[in-house]
């Protein structure tokens, strides 16, 4: 750009085209820069907010500048941890109970379905999506609430007498919210999984004798890991952080971090909102981290050729 | 002990008997009888979608027969899985473990197969040498050439001592000069290791490179099979001779029938043509073929008399330079083209566009094909 400047020293109507390209060029430069300034401005800002903020005094309505722990003591010495520990297992049981459901399917969408359709079938995936969440997840409520469809059904067919009343209000109740809520974004994550995996692999298998089991642990899911593990993560965290769920479905103690979080806002106590979203980041970071040392995150976006 | 030991080394490597595959209505084999003796370099040659990768696949157990029988070594193995059968398959790519190394993906069905670690890292490393991988053991597939990737496959396949190697388009994906070279090594490879071969091509140069012998496979039919020279100089069926090599095809109508030989009428010349065993009646409509090599050009000499039964006429419509070879297309009476090949600038005196003449060639250079 420097070397087109000087060679072009006078010639006005030349020098008019020019200035334009170098203009662009100039522009062309700055675009570059300019998702890096979104994630700065959206993203890496007011994580760094949260985490200031979680030091503040609490005031009446506000918060004041300060240096304490008072948030984070208040967050680690009270049910509150317990809660939040507890969300953490059950979420790790949906991510599981996801993982049971959803990799399969995605699997079979791979290998049984023709490619042209496969595209179509993981759209149908996308379609509750269209319904609001907080009208989805209500849903749930009429169906498993003591005389909801589930328990009407087992009872007309004389599976058990008494209604289940743990189905709803409890942790139970979140975590089928859970399941019902991220099960198609483990069927993504493991359909492009499955990306990875190369075209003729299976009839090489098929030539070695390489029999279900092994299949399963030395191929599909080796190559499948990356992508399994971002789904996986994505569930964890928001079976975490989406306050609804619990909100909706859960009842005493059946709450997670993002509920505790609201909780605090409700409460006017917005430095110890903050230290939950700061812990609930550490967690994801932490959790990425463990990730990207195990399998390499960045894989999940180059597909082997 | 000894007598089924000789009974099985006396039975072929394959026996296909009257085989036929249906994909719903689509019918990609029809009644196919082949024999592939043990040993041989045996290539299944044919236009795409003729078939042949479901003739190799239900060879390797990969497909199971609509009707009809596979035999390996004289037993009939038509519903065994691939993995119970003396066969392995080399694909035409997309086929290494991406997650493991060289070594891993060589070693990983001996290691299926029950065989201890250490013993199953040996012998894959021994056969890495032989295909030519030796320093190549800790790379991962994707750190390969594209012909690098075949010869792991290649590896994989040899290792396992199966003796029968099925190879489907195994240097498709290559490019035209590692194809040509690969060519040669697959062929060497064979003699070396000593078993059966059976490679599956649609590129007829890659076929004659490798093969002792070659079946034509097209529509679902076994066309005509044999040894791939007699099938470039002499085939019968007017497919071979339309697929393999550059010929000349001429149609024309039985004028006479005499002996081993038979006037056919193209265009109104007569030419002449052996018959090769083949029965033919007055009037009948058939096929002649001719290597485009074999057809000489020249001048029409003034006389424009039917000539001898070898030649015929025609107006000269231009050159098409090839490098090494240049084509010499001429226009039949009938509207058809003839093409006479020759070195390129061994004729210096090029007729002009529209010049009548004469394309003549060895009696024994035309083919007749009734079917
Ligand atoms: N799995 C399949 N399902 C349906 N039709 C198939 C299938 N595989 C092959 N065919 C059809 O069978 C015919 C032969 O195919 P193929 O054996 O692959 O031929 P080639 O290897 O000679 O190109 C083609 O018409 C092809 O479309
Ligand atoms: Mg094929």
């Amino acid at each position: 750009m420097a070397s087109l400047t000087t060679n072009s020293p006078g010639g006005a109507a030349r020098s008019a085209g020019e200035t334009s390209a170098v203009w662009r060029e100039r522009v062309g430069r700055w675009i570059f820069y300019l998702p890096l300034a979104f994630m700065v401005v959206f993203f890496a800002v007011p994580m760094a907010l949260t985490v200031v903020f979680s030091f503040f005094e609490r005031t009446m309505f506000w918060m004041e500048p300060a240096f304490t722990l008072f948030s984070y003591n208040n967050f680690f010495f009270s049910a509150r941890l317990e809660n939040f520990l507890t969300s953490m297992k059950y979420s790790a049981l949906a991510v599981v109970i996801c993982f049971i459901f959803g990799f399969p399917i995605a699997v079979f969408i791979r290998r049984s379905i023709p490619q042209v359709a496969q595209h179509r079938v993981i759209l149908l995936f996308i379609l509750p999506f269209m319904v609001s969440e907080i009208i989805r997840v209500f849903a749930l409520r009429p169906v498993l609430q003591r005389n909801g469809l589930v328990n009407t059904t087992l009872m007309d067919w004389g599976l058990i007498d008494e209604p289940i009343t743990s189905l709803l209000y409890t942790h139970t109740g979140v975590v089928i919210g859970e399941v019902l809520s991220f099960l198609p974004f483990i069927v993504f994550a493991g359909f492009l999984a499955m990306e990875a995996v190369p075209k003729f692999i299976f009839e090489v298998c098929d030539d070695l004798g390489v029999g279900h089991r092994r299949r399963f642990t030395d191929v599909i899911l080796p190559l499948a890991a990356p992508g399994i593990f971002a789904g996986a993560v994505f569930i964890f965290v928001n079976g975490l952080g989406v306050a609804l769920l619990p909100n909706i479905l859960g009842g005493p103690g059946a709450v997670n971090a993002g509920l505790i979080a609201t909780q605090a806002i409700t409460a006017l106590d917005f430095p110890l909102a903050m230290a939950v979203s700061a812990i609930m980041m550490a967690t994801l970071m932490g959790l990425l981290y463990i990730g990207h040392r195990l399998f390499d995150l960045t894989k999940i976006l180059t597909p082997l050729n | 002990m000894s007598e089924t030991t000789i009974a099985t080394d006396k039975a072929p490597a394959v026996e296909v008997k009257n085989l036929s595959k249906h994909y719903g209505p689509v019918k990609a084999l029809r009644n196919v009888d082949l024999t592939i003796a043990a040993g041989e370099y045996f290539v299944l040659l044919g236009p795409s979608g003729g078939g042949k990768t479901t003739l190799l696949r239900t060879i390797g157990g990969f497909h199971k027969p609509t009707e009809g029988q596979v035999l390996l070594h004289g037993r009939d193995m038509s519903h065994l899985p691939p993995d119970k059968r003396p066969t392995t398959m080399v694909f035409q790519a997309y086929a290494l473990f991406p997650h493991m190394t060289v070594l891993q993906n060589v070693s990983y069905g001996l290691k299926v197969a029950g065989i201890d670690r250490k013993q199953a890292e040996e012998k894959a490393a021994a056969m890495m040498d032989v295909v030519g991988l030796s320093g190549f053991a800790e790379r991962k597939p994707h750190e390969l050439s594209g012909g690098q990737q075949q010869r792991v496959q290649l590896a994989r396949a040899l290792v396992l001592d199966r003796d029968i190697l099925l190879l489907d388009e195994p240097l498709a994906a290559l490019d035209a000069q590692l194809r040509k070279d690969m060519c040669l090594e697959l062929k060497h490879l064979q003699e070396k290791v000593g078993i059966t071969f059976i490679h599956v091509t649609h590129n007829q140069e890659e076929a004659m490179t490798v093969a002792d012998r070659i079946a034509l496979v097209a529509d679902g039919n076994l066309v005509e099979h044999g040894k791939a020279r007699d099938i470039y100089r002499a085939p019968v069926k007017k497919f071979t001779a339309s697929f393999v090599g550059e010929n000349n095809m001429l149609s024309g109508r039985v004028s006479d029938v005499n002996g081993v030989s038979c006037t056919v009428d193209v265009a109104g010349s007569q030419l002449v043509v052996q018959k090769r065993g083949q029965q033919v009646a007055h009037g009948q409509p058939v096929d002649l073929s001719i290597r485009s090599e074999l057809v000489q050009l020249s001048r029409a000499n003034g006389s424009n008399n039917a000539g001898d039964g070898h030649s015929i006429l025609g107006s000269y419509d231009e050159a098409v330079y090839l490098g090494l070879t240049t084509s010499h297309l001429v226009r039949l009476p009938n509207g058809v083209e003839m093409t006479s090949r020759t070195i390129s600038d061994a004729v210096d005196d090029l007729p002009t566009p529209g010049d009548p003449v004469r394309l003549h060639w060895q009696p024994e250079a035309i083919r007749l094909h009734t079917s």
